[in-house]
């Protein structure tokens, strides 16, 4: 996923590489153009085996009885008449919400807050951090979690023995909803850092001087100037965080050993062998997901282009 | 997913970067409102992974290693672990075999497959992993028409005469298709920053074919590009615990989870393990990003490929 499609250097490759074959003689070179596409050919294969097909078949399965055969929406009605798959999308849409608002939004002062660090090593030893600990996920960062506030966490401990405070009789619990927001947020913090801190470099300070010039103060300077322009490339980030923990099976599992309610849970269920679920079932929830990343992805690349526009990339 | 917000930026960050003297008048030294965030959020990303040592070294009174010389005795430790390295390793060599003389490909004989390319390599963005294993277990576990005439016939051929479906085959097939939005970008960036069209056009006027010059100039050119995704490719199967728990097949993440339910400490260990792969492969990304053409001193693309 990619925040500003192609880089200036490219660009003019790519204008080369037209400028060079519009130079060759003209007429269709046949075995030239069918040998192009056959040096592609290996690897669409493959995308198509191993990546395209299981998309379709799921898309498809979703519309067919798993018995019979025959052409249904039953599979997608069940869906809504029972209440647990309901919940499952409920469940997975608001705890992508949530984390994608409070990452976006802390996640993005804290990009601002190391795009104003004017020492350079400690700019990039909290980008380098910042990477690493976004690509730490899945059940080690469950099982960090548990050490950390479980029930016989570290922090959990250090408030029984420090303040004599139970947090577990006080209502909190790292094995709900809650619990998962608290978890989801620790790739989806850093994912935003990275994603804001080029969108920052793109604000020039000659904006700032001429808006101070012109009797701005800082709030007219981010309210009226930096926050519009701004604004697409921070959606545009905030729904590659939907779609992050949107897709998000193996920390909710490790975390609550599928006690949590969310729909690729409900998934995992189908091929484990669950006698409430069965294959078409599965496949609707399945396609369901895909319907609901696509409109993310459309509002995405949506963004992607009023970018392109305010920043003539 | 790969985050790389580079790019058209580069202009105005390097203005930016080359009149220090705008930086120092317009950004906002001293403590504000922003730092404070920041110092929240770096406690918050850094706490977990102390206690998680914490919790490692300490066996419930004493403190020590014994957590960690339990896993090294563990028989299921010893299988799972080397396992997931020839995973990783033959997931990674596959996605270099089939990626890089793609990418070069594309770059010099067909610009007008970009758009599929592009859309390739977005597909696993909405395909999240959970159904893409889902879908992967009907294909090649339950006869469909029209699945057999898309593919050519070659889904029947693998399923029935190779009978691939839950195996480490296919396994290491779906780990290079989730790894496509980090992989493809990189090696394709370092192939558009270096001028490939000169150099292959040089090397054919001195004499050398397509492969030679694919395997002797273009290659050395764009190492870094294709080790980073290499690393993360590594990185990311070794993590790896969705594809890998619907196939059933045991893998290191998968022997961290049923650790993990019965002994706390032990699982606070594997997880350390796990972070230290996790770090060295994306400290060797940042170093390499400083290596390639035009990459240091800027804020560098760092893609992100954890499985969640």
């Amino acid at each position: 996923m990619q925040i500003g499609a192609t880089d200036s250097m490219g660009d003019a490759s790519v204008n080369n590489s037209a400028a060079v074959k519009t130079s060759k003689p003209r007429g269709i070179n046949w075995s030239y153009s069918i040998t192009s596409w056959l040096g592609f050919a290996p690897f669409f294969l493959f995308c198509l085996l191993f990546e395209l097909l299981p998309a379709v078949m799921v898309i498809q399965s979703s519309f067919v009885n798993s018995e019979t055969g025959a052409f249904t929406l039953n599979n997608y009605q069940r869906i809504f008449q029972e209440p647990d798959k309901l919940h499952a999308f409920q469940n997975s849409i608001s705890i992508s919400i949530v984390t994608a608002l409070i990452g976006g939004i802390i996640g993005f002062i804290a990009a601002y807050g190391i795009y104003n660090l004017s020492t350079k090593w400690l700019h990039n030893l909290i980008v380098g951090f910042s990477s690493v600990a976004a690509n730490f996920a899945g059940v080690p960062l469950a099982f960090a979690f548990i050490a950390t506030l479980g029930v016989t966490g570290f922090i959990t401990t250090l408030f029984l023995n420090w303040f004599h405070i139970n947090l577990y009789n006080s209502g909190f619990s790292l094995y709900t909803f809650a619990g998962l927001v608290l978890v989801y947020i620790y790739f989806q913090l850093p994912l935003m850092i990275l994603l804001t801190i080029p969108a920052l470099g793109a604000i020039r300070p000659e904006w700032r001087e001429a808006s101070t010039n012109l009797g701005a103060s800082n709030y007219t300077y981010w309210t009226r100037i930096a926050l519009p322009i701004l604004f697409p490339s921070l959606i545009a980030a905030m729904l590659l965080l939907f779609a992050n923990s949107f897709g998000a099976f193996a920390t909710a599992y490790a975390l609550g050993q599928g006690n949590i309610n969310l729909v690729p849970i409900q998934i995992s269920f189908v091929v484990n062998g669950n006698v409430s679920l069965d294959t078409g079932l599965g496949n609707a929830l399945a396609a369901g997901m895909i319907a609901v990343l696509l409109i993310a992805v459309m509002f995405y690349t949506a963004m992607l282009r009023r970018i392109s526009r305010w920043q003539g990339r | 997913m790969e985050v790389s917000a580079q790019g058209v930026t580069q202009q105005n960050t390097a203005n930016v970067a080359t009149s220090p003297k705008y930086k120092d008048q317009t950004k906002r030294r001293g403590f504000g409102f922003d730092k404070i965030i920041l110092t929240l959020v770096l406690l918050y990303l850094l706490i977990p992974l102390g206690a998680t040592f914490i919790f490692s070294i300490n066996d419930g009174k004493n403190f020590g290693l014994s957590s960690f010389q339990s896993i090294i005795n563990d028989a299921d430790f010893i299988t799972t672990f080397p396992f997931s390295i020839e995973l990783a390793i033959a997931t990674t060599i596959l996605m270099v075999i089939l990626i890089t003389p793609t990418a070069y490909w594309i770059q010099m004989r067909l610009p007008q497959a970009r758009p599929i390319m592009d859309f390739l390599t977005l597909v696993p963005f909405g395909v999240p992993a959970i159904v893409m294993a889902f879908g992967l277990i009907q294909v090649y576990g339950s006869p469909n028409t029209l699945v057999s005439v898309l593919s050519l016939g070659l889904v029947p051929f693998l399923s029935n005469q190779l009978n691939v479906v839950n195996t480490p085959p296919l396994l290491i097939c779906a780990y290079v298709i989730i790894a496509l939005p980090f992989t493809y970008r990189p090696i394709d960036n370092n192939l558009r920053a270096i001028n490939t069209r000169v150099l292959t056009e040089a090397s054919y006027s001195l004499g050398s074919g397509w492969w030679r010059t694919f395997l002797t100039v273009v290659i050395p050119n764009i190492w870094p590009g294709i080790i980073s995704a290499a690393l993360l490719t590594f990185a990311t199967v070794m993590g790896e615990f969705t594809i890998a728990s619907l196939f059933s097949i045991y893998t290191f993440p998968i022997y961290l989870d049923v650790t993990g339910q019965n002994d706390a400490h032990k699982a606070a260990a594997l997880t350390i393990l796990s972070f230290t792969i996790t770090l060295i492969c994306v400290l060797g990304i940042i170093l390499l990003i400083r290596l390639r053409p035009g990459g240091a001193g800027k804020d560098s693309q760092i893609e992100i490929g954890a499985a969640k």
